[in-house]
């Protein structure tokens, strides 16, 4: 099954709302960053979100974008994704 | 190197089975509780993996008069207890043992978790002797470690409890660090977190006390400690960086970042960060350069690199193969926290 980049970012609002603790992230828009303000991803969260997205979708975020450029927004994150899965 | 150590309960660290012993709970085996205050002295974490209810996590803590690093007593399946433990100490199933008198158990874990050592508790009784169980360098730090990650597990319940963001939690609970240069004193722990630590570390290559003492003393690099501490507790020097000294603007290369996995997820990997960037400006840098080993296990550490604006170009190398991740430090650059506290700065 394929799954598109608006499923992917619909499941990611949840995976980010239980790696960071913080529930109001169900609702973020496509364009919230992940790092910096917005999400504030740390290396702890950020190290929980890539493995759910490894479990989930076998896509290894890591391995493949040196730069981890596909985390720059939600939106970024999700169509990353859906093109690999 | 093991790491932590994983017990069993029933019939191993205690002489009968906690539900069956009505109103006055079994004793500790007296053999096996030896070896775990043995092995927790030599820095060694324990940990507890147990089919009963949770209070018995408890009972034992109290009987052994010991902090357990984590304890996962419940139903589930003890593959999957063991999986908890790794993630939240940050070990790999290498790092692990397993101690249990129950053959199922054993192979269960055996099966599902190949790198995990198994061990009967007649192996563990002796283990001590074991060159897995003798870590060649022992700190203070690393014999407080198993109470460090008791402080842990009642910072996390007050995080899962608090309502704003991290970097809210992290100020509400008083975090505090320090960066300071590097003392003699501060070499046998420098050494140890550059043979451990590996998650949130840039070069990946254990550094002698006396190649370290070497950096210190040089003219041409300064040696940056970071303490960490807050309302739960101090968890003392939980990090480094080696930064070649500054002099020859307008770059400024930082060939070894290493932190201690204890620091995940409390803003001190990104406050060193910013501050190394601050300090590199205020000394008139354009850039900031981190030659990084990319592994499968210091995904981390990239992570905390992409979040404080570092960028590699694929095909730049340092000259050692290590890919040069680097940022300017004309604009954007991380805010350092205000509970950064850098005595001595210039």
């Amino acid at each position: 099954m394929t799954a598109t980049a608006d499923q992917v970012a619909a499941e990611l609002r949840d995976v980010l709302a239980e790696v960071t603790g913080r529930d109001e992230l169900r609702a973020i828009p496509l364009a919230t960053p992940l790092f910096g303000g917005g999400v504030g991803l740390d290396s702890l969260a950020g190290t929980l979100l890539l493995r759910q997205v490894q479990r989930r979708y076998g896509v290894d975020v890591a391995a493949e974008d040196l730069n981890l450029d596909s985390l720059e927004t939600l939106g970024t994150l999700a169509a990353f994704i859906a093109a690999r899965s | 190197m093991i790491k932590c150590v994983v017990w069993d309960i029933d019939n191993t660290l205690l002489d009968g089975v906690y539900l069956e012993s009505g109103e006055q709970p079994p004793p500790a085996n007296p053999v096996l509780l030896g070896v775990l205050h043995e092995l927790a002295r030599r820095g060694i974490l324990q940990a507890l993996a147990s089919k009963n209810p949770p209070a018995v996590a408890d009972y034992v803590a109290r009987l052994a008069g010991l902090d357990f690093a984590a304890a996962e007593c419940g139903w589930d399946a003890k593959p999957d207890a063991l999986g908890r433990i790794a993630a939240s100490l940050g070990l790999a199933d290498a790092e692990m043992a397993f101690v249990d008198d129950d053959m199922l158990e054993r192979a269960e874990v055996a099966a599902a978790l190949p790198d995990v050592l198994v061990l009967t508790p007649e192996d563990a009784a002796e283990a001590a002797s074991w060159p897995q169980f003798n870590p060649p360098v022992v700190t203070a730090e690393a014999r407080r470690r198993g109470q460090l990650y008791a402080e842990r597990s009642r910072r996390q319940a007050a995080a899962g409890q608090f309502g704003g963001s991290r970097a809210e939690f992290l100020r509400h609970i008083g975090t505090r660090v320090t960066i300071a240069q590097a003392t003699a004193a501060d070499l046998p722990r420098l050494h140890e977190l550059s043979v451990r630590t590996h998650q949130l570390n840039s070069a990946g290559e254990p550094l002698t006390e006396e190649e370290l003492d070497d950096l210190r003393s040089s003219a041409g690099h300064d040696v940056i400690t970071v303490r960490l501490a807050d309302d739960f507790g101090d968890d003392g020097l939980v990090g480094a960086a080696i930064q070649v000294a500054r002099g020859q603007p307008p770059d400024v290369s930082v060939p070894l970042v290493m932190m201690s996995c204890r620091a995940l997820g409390r803003g001190t990997l990104d406050a060193l960060l910013a501050w190394l960037c601050r300090s590199a400006a205020g000394a008139g840098a354009a850039r900031l350069h981190v030659p990084c080993r990319v592994t499968d296990r210091n995904v981390p550490f990239r992570l905390a690199l992409a979040a404080s604006g570092f960028r590699a170009e694929p095909g730049e190398r340092a000259p050692d193969g290590r890919v040069l991740f680097s940022r300017p430090l004309d604009r954007d650059l991380p805010a350092v926290p205000e509970y950064v506290l850098a005595p001595g700065e210039p």
